[in-house]
């Protein structure tokens, strides 16, 4: 998950990138769906798959944004779907609070978003990337959570704070 | 008036020492700085001797239960009962351990913002007193009436529960009418636009200095091992840079979100001023709005993120 920034990249080349959380039953077989569907995406998502959308933290969705990456996506089964049963149900309550509370600090919702695809919705997957990578996109790159003054004194050095 | 209570909650506290219904008393005695108050831990009757009632009492003894073993006797103002309920919702006390004392609640002085009003250091003021619901503060041979907004502690400002929610035997005693609280917090800041919010907040965590007061103070804040000091993996490195305290606040955030009764105590005790009861006040108007859930008020509802609803708010969802 430590994402280094490219620098020196050029603005116009900038390209976002994403991380996808993918829950392990639905949408991570939703998205290799859409892949032997040949349906095309854009190649900005990293995915990352959990087990289940209940298991992804609120302190993962935060490490990634501090982590440099310019968006989240946390993907899980329709509701009633989920393989535990309510998973999806418990990670809906955290994520309705927490991107509240994203809002009200200053991070624009479309930075972290959540999606139900299920492992037929190849299609819908391939759509919900694309959503998510333009909003993005005009979003700009995640400059947030460097604060210029404070990290450029530990610009150059190996560690996990960058 | 004080005086009264005081005399009546020592004679309560030894009466309880003596029919061996406690082993520790949890109270207030006086600070060594002018208009403080510290926490008295009493392990017998004799150490009673120091327990003080005064009008300025800021401390959330709820605290202090974490690290006290046996049966306690606390007392507590309506805002701390708040914070034992939520803990004992939380399974991290028993209600049969505690004998608790309660203090109908008229609002609690802030010396240092009615020194502010003074203009001097909250050493030089005099004394503070109160009749009805106004604050009468004297320093250098002048005499001022303060209305309650500028003389009460923030929190006690819109308070709603003056009356603690659960006790054993209650202090005598006056407390203010509650405040009827069916709207969201007065926070201007709500209004302002993504840009703006974020710069009052980055301006505001980048003086964090990490001390960990606000953690440490905190009565919800009861994981054995914070994720601030875990290293395998370190989710947030421990120097202050502005991105780091972002993740560590939200995420404290997120981890109370549901106990947090907004007592503040981590706004006070912030050694940079930085106004977290914002964030306690916008995560209580959210959990709320969208759960219906009120923190430390009811022993029975289930905690909001204990519990779902299929009907649960899915409109942030693709």
């Amino acid at each position: 998950m430590e994402a280094k920034p490219e620098v020196g990249k050029k603005e116009k080349d900038w390209e976002p990138r994403i991380l996808a959380f993918l829950c392990r039953w639905c949408s991570y077989a939703g998205a290799d769906l859409t892949g032997s569907s040949r349906i095309s995406y854009p190649p900005n998502v990293r995915i990352l798959r959990v087990p289940c959308s209940g298991r992804v933290n609120p302190l993962f969705i935060l490490k990634a944004l501090r982590s440099g990456m310019d968006g989240v996506l946390v993907s899980g089964c329709h509701p009633g779907d989920c393989h535990y049963t309510a998973g999806n149900y418990n990670a809906r309550r955290k994520f309705s609070v927490l991107s509240r509370l994203l809002e009200y600090v200053g991070i624009d919702p479309r930075r972290v978003q959540f999606s139900w695809v299920s492992a037929s919705e190849g299609d819908k997957f391939a759509k919900v990337v694309s959503q998510v990578v333009a909003e993005v996109k005009a979003l700009g790159p995640n400059e947030l959570f460097r604060l210029p003054d404070l990290d450029k004194k530990l610009e150059g050095q190996e560690g996990p704070h960058l | 008036m004080a005086d009264r209570i005081r005399d009546e909650l020592m004679a309560m506290a030894t009466r309880l020492f003596d029919e061996g219904k406690i082993d520790h008393f949890l109270g207030y005695q006086k600070g060594t700085v002018k208009f403080k108050t510290a926490p008295l831990i009493a392990r017998s009757r004799e150490d009673l001797e120091g327990l003080w009632v005064e009008d300025y009492f800021a401390h959330n003894l709820a605290l202090y239960l974490k690290e006290i073993k046996g049966k306690v006797g606390i007392l507590v103002k309506g805002c701390d009962s708040r914070s034992l309920v939520s803990l004992i919702r939380e399974g991290q006390l028993k209600r049969e351990d505690l004998y608790v004392v309660g203090l109908p609640c008229p609002g609690q002085i802030d010396p240092g913002k009615v020194a502010e009003v003074a203009t001097c250091e909250p050493e030089e003021l005099e004394e503070i007193t109160r009749s009805g619901p106004e604050v009468w503060v004297r320093f250098k041979a002048q005499e001022k009436r303060l209305p309650k907004a500028l003389a009460l502690l923030d929190k006690c400002l819109d308070c709603q529960y003056p009356q603690p929610l659960i006790f054993d035997s209650l202090l005598p005693g006056e407390y203010v009418a509650p405040v009827e609280k069916t709207t969201p917090a007065e926070d201007e800041l709500r209004k302002k636009t993504g840009t703006e919010k974020w710069s009052f907040w980055s301006e505001q965590f980048q003086r964090c200095i990490r001390c960990y007061a606000c953690r440490n103070v905190c009565p919800a804040c009861f994981c054995p091992r914070c994720i601030v000091e875990e290293n395998m993996p370190q989710w947030v490195s421990p120097l202050p840079t502005g991105g780091d305290n972002f993740v560590f606040h939200l995420m404290r955030m997120m981890h109370v979100a549901g106990t947090c009764t907004s007592c503040g105590e981590c706004e006070r005790v912030c050694p940079m001023g930085i106004p977290l009861r914002k964030l306690n006040n916008k995560m209580a108007d959210d959990l709320r709005e969208l759960y219906d859930f009120v923190a430390g008020v009811d022993l029975d509802k289930p905690l909001p993120f204990r519990t779902y609803r299929q009907e649960d708010a899915d409109d942030f969802i693709k």
